[in-house]
């Protein structure tokens, strides 16, 4: 083969044309557009790793082959390009301990850059031949497919098998999920629909295992030379359709998970805190009345509420431990975040209200009494509600019961309240550092607050650091007169929540206003929780990958058990890239089989899981049931990694099978 | 008008290891339209390998194949494999079809290489699977028709786009004599009715005897004339010492 230097030219031009547009998307993206630092990365890079797949396609065909040598020397020409290029433009390093990427980066980058445009371009080039880019591009598959499916088996019969084995076992998985969802009425509610398709699994699995029986009874009446042999490259390719059924079901399934524990959190984060808070680049937020209805008319913004946040000592009896106190306004409070719908005991509008808080014995909500099961839980009970009733924190400090209900009122977390043995109408004491300058030197300011309810958010940190006082009171008790820190916003569109935020402080004329959004407020929790789960993603498709494996290796079988037809195609006038995409279309069916079979596996164990509900320990997790949440997208994703993983595994034996010289085959009788 | 096959000094060496073996030394020969030739010559003299050879399917160590004067190994892959599927049509000694399909659909396989549409390329098969005597067999598999019928496929199959050029490696060499009687008549009858030239390898001293044209590989040559009569043994084995090429 001759070096074609015109491909080698437009393989160079488009490459560089490739890379350039990737800078020039990234920049032009993260200027005018609000899109997270991952989004940006994705859509450059994705959008540059698609581009090379392309000119790798398109340069094959001018190449008349793979065109290896005029894309690899276009690669490298890149990857000195992207170098020279990148030390101009002096990008932000990777690390933490410099601002500016160090040489060495610049020449991974640039190294990965040129093997990265090389390797997806030769993906790309190898549809390329596949269609024909030596000669006239050819598209049809007519007979390819046809001679695939003999050597694959792929009949009615075997369909039927397939579709059986396929459908029958994660039926019976949804299956005994809806069993149990009906059993113990937990998780996701089952619909008429779920119980018919359950059913009909049910019976299917029934008949298949007496089909099976008797096709067993049948295969045992015959004389030992009546059975029919099965090749071994048939059983190869059900061992490599299980292996890929089985890497996608895991991938599938622990992603999931993964999303479900992420979604868990997210929904607990924004029950408690609301979706961005508004601050200023100042200590006096004095105007905040004003400001108020101007955010509420904000289009998105379908909450706004008031708040000041401080760290405090808090204290009852003798057990002392710090808090978050949050000032908030009870009657707004409800619209940016679930607070109202949190309480397990008493009542949140009782802040404002403390004459409001009974000195009888309160009792937990009928609706919370799930939250406090078990031994601990009954004995502290116990304790609060019975020495509630003898009052001997208030007969101690001499408190009649018209000064008790003068007292302010305070919202405490349900493992603050565990923690510090007080229930609804205890006094607990509230300590400021912040306190008084005398003789003696500054003296902190404490005041006694009276419980009003007890929240229960689901989140350990929240439930044992967060307690709730009336704003005013907040106001008085850190002497901030009419100040406030902030505004606490809610939105239509929680993932919107950054765009929204800015469209905020842009109504009230941008500086000295600023919001931070949840993701933001909470940015080390999300990211290891992404980390992690871009580390199982990686992990797990090694699983698929050496799944793929084993379809190279039963391909591989193929071709020598088919060296004969190959040949006997070949003399028949079959083109070389015919005999590839014969191949190429058999372990791609094996992988779009697989493929298939595991995402139905993974969505009937995702329902399993979310009906039966897995307990998980709470004290651990502080989540009774392991999460899960099915995503189409990520459904969506792991099919086209895994089919894409396929295809590459087919390029090797399809590759070699077309070279076979028709003689091969021929020769040996 | 050049000749329609027109080898040229062909030469053809294998490598058995370190030992190079040199089974074609320079054979020439030309094949006029519509001629049919017979070929014989003892086992292992490379008669398979000089039809390859002329069927495009083996490219020689040295030597040219030239198709009415065009050299058929300096085309690129895929003209060669289109002249292939539209003018020479390959019997085996072994039938070679595709097991899991059917008469017809084995038969309609070139047509489809050629990418007629399904419907076209199974009339041409349905037509010439008639003219070999097999209307009543389209639908059955490779493994339920006799050996007889079998090769009649394959026949059908190698000459359902009308090639120019046949090439028969012992066709009837696998079969019973009354059989493969049967379709070296059928074999002669076609090249009479259709004007197709074929070159017919063959052990059979009888068959090879009524071909009008006979031709014997010997020393890696091809010799005109099977020599005289008598010197064909039964085995196969050749008396007579190697004569000039042609």
């Amino acid at each position: 083969m001759k070096f074609r230097k015109r491909a080698f030219l437009v393989a160079l031009v488009l490459l560089g044309a490739a890379f350039a547009g990737q800078l020039v998307l990234r920049a032009f993206l993260s200027n005018r557009t609000l899109l997270s630092p991952d989004a940006l990365l994705a859509i450059s890079f994705g959008g540059e790793a698609l581009a090379f797949l392309l000119i790798g396609f398109f340069v094959s065909f001018l190449a008349r082959g793979f065109g290896a040598r005029e894309m690899g020397l276009a690669a490298l020409l890149l990857a000195i390009a992207a170098f020279i290029a990148l030390r101009q433009l002096k990008p932000p390093s990777f690390s933490y301990d410099r601002f500016f990427a160090s040489t060495e980066e610049l020449v991974l980058w640039a190294a990965l850059t040129g093997a990265g445009a090389w390797l997806l371009g030769m993906w790309g080039a190898s549809a390329g031949v596949l269609l024909g880019a030596a000669g006239t591009p050819d598209l049809r598959f007519g007979y390819e497919a046809g001679i695939a499916r003999t050597h694959l088996r792929l009949n009615r019969r075997t369909a039927l098998t397939l579709i059986a084995l396929g459908l029958v076992p994660p039926g019976l998985l949804f299956a005994a999920g809806v069993l149990a969802s009906l059993r113990y009425r937990r998780g996701a509610e089952t619909s008429a629909l779920g119980v018919i398709v359950a059913a009909g699994a049910v019976v299917a699995a029934l008949l298949l295992v007496a089909r099976w029986v008797q096709a067993r009874a049948a295969l045992a009446r015959l004389q030992p030379g009546q059975r029919r042999k099965r090749p071994a490259t048939v059983v190869m390719t059900a061992i490599s359709i299980a292996g890929v059924a089985v890497g996608v079901w895991a991938l599938t399934v622990v992603l999931s998970v993964m999303s479900g524990f992420e979604a868990d959190l997210k929904h607990k984060i924004l029950g408690t805190n609301s979706h961005a808070y508004l601050l200023k680049f100042s200590n006096d937020f004095s105007e905040w009345k004003s400001v108020l209805p101007k955010v509420a008319a904000v289009p998105g913004v379908t909450g706004v509420s008031p708040f000041i946040l401080n760290e405090v000592i808090l204290s009852h009896g003798q057990t002392v431990t710090g808090a978050e106190l949050k000032g908030i306004d009870p009657a707004t409070a409800g619209t940016v975040s679930e607070l109202p719908r949190q309480v397990i005991a008493g009542d949140l509008k009782w802040v404002a209200s403390p004459q409001d808080i009974p000195t009888s014995v309160v009792e937990p909500r009928s609706e919370a009494s799930k939250q406090l099961e078990g031994p601990e839980y009954q004995q502290y009970l116990e304790d609060t509600l019975k020495r509630r009733q003898q009052h001997p924190e208030e007969e101690k400090n001499k408190l009649d019961p018209q000064a008790l209900k003068a007292l302010p009122g305070v919202c405490i977390g349900k493992e603050m309240s565990h923690q510090i043995r007080a229930w609804v109408g205890d006094v607990i004491s509230v300590l400021t550092p912040l306190g008084e300058m005398t003789p003696t030197g500054p003296v902190p300011r404490s005041r006694p607050f009276r419980v009003a309810c007890i929240l229960y958010s689901g989140m350990y940190e929240y439930d044992s650091k967060f307690v709730y006082i009336h704003l005013p009171e907040a106001q008085k008790f850190f002497r901030m007169g009419d100040n406030i820190m902030g505004l606490e916003l809610k939105f239509n569109d929680v993932d919107a929540a950054r765009a929204e935020g800015r469209r905020v402080v842009s109504a009230l004329g941008g500086f000295p206003y600023r919001t931070k959004d949840w993701a933001e407020l909470n940015r080390n929790l999300f990211s290891a929780l992404k980390l992690e789960k871009l580390a199982m993603a990686i992990i797990l498709t090694f699983i698929v990958l050496v799944a793929c494996f084993n379809i190279l290796s039963t391909l591989i079988m193929l071709v020598l058990e088919k060296t004969k037809e190959i040949s006997i195609l070949k003399s028949m006038g079959a083109r070389d890239a015919s005999v590839m995409k014969i191949f190429v279309l058999e372990g791609l069916t094996i992988g779009a089989i697989g493929t298939a079979m595991g995402l139905l596996l993974g969505f009937a164990s995702c329902s399993f899981i979310e009906r039966y509900g897995l307990q998980l320990d709470p004290d651990v997790y502080y989540i009774s049931n392991l999460p899960v949440n099915a995503d189409v997208g990520q459904f969506c994703a792991v099919a086209l990694i895994s089919v894409a993983l396929s295809y590459l595994a087919t390029l090797y034996p399809a590759t070699k099978a077309s070279r076979l010289s028709p003689v091969d085959g021929l020769r040996e009788d | 008008m050049p000749p329609l096959v027109e080898a040229r000094g062909l030469h053809k060496s294998y490598w058995l290891g370190e030992k190079e073996i040199h089974v074609l030394r320079g054979a020439s020969f030309s094949l006029e339209p519509g001629e049919m030739v017979s070929l014989v010559g003892p086992s292992g003299v490379g008669k398979s390998t000089f039809l390859h050879v002329i069927g495009t399917l083996d490219p020689p160590t040295a030597g040219q194949v030239l198709f009415e004067g065009r050299d058929a190994y300096a085309m690129p892959e895929e003209e060669l494999a289109a002249f292939r599927n539209r003018s020479i049509g390959f019997v085996f000694q072994f039938h070679y079809l595709l097991p899991e399909f059917t008469a017809l659909q084995n038969t309609a396989m070139p047509g489809l290489i050629n990418r007629y549409s399904r419907e076209k390329a199974e009339e041409a098969a349905r037509q010439v699977l008639e003219m070999v005597g097999l209307a009543h067999r389209l639908d059955h598999k490779p493994g339920e028709l006799s050996g007889g019928e079998q090769q009649r496929v394959a026949l059908a199959r190698a000459l359902v786009l009308k090639p120019r050029l046949l090439l028969a490696d012992e066709p009837t060499g696998n079969l019973d004599e009354a059989t493969g009687e049967g379709i070296h008549q059928l074999l002669v009858e076609l090249n009479r009715r259709l004007g197709i030239a074929a070159i017919v390898v063959t052990h059979n001293p009888r068959l090879a005897e009524r071909m009008p044209r006979r031709l014997r590989l010997s020393e890696g040559l091809v010799i005109e004339g099977s020599g005289e009569e008598g010197e064909v043994t039964s085995s196969g084995a050749i008396s007579s010492p190697p004569g000039p090429g042609t």
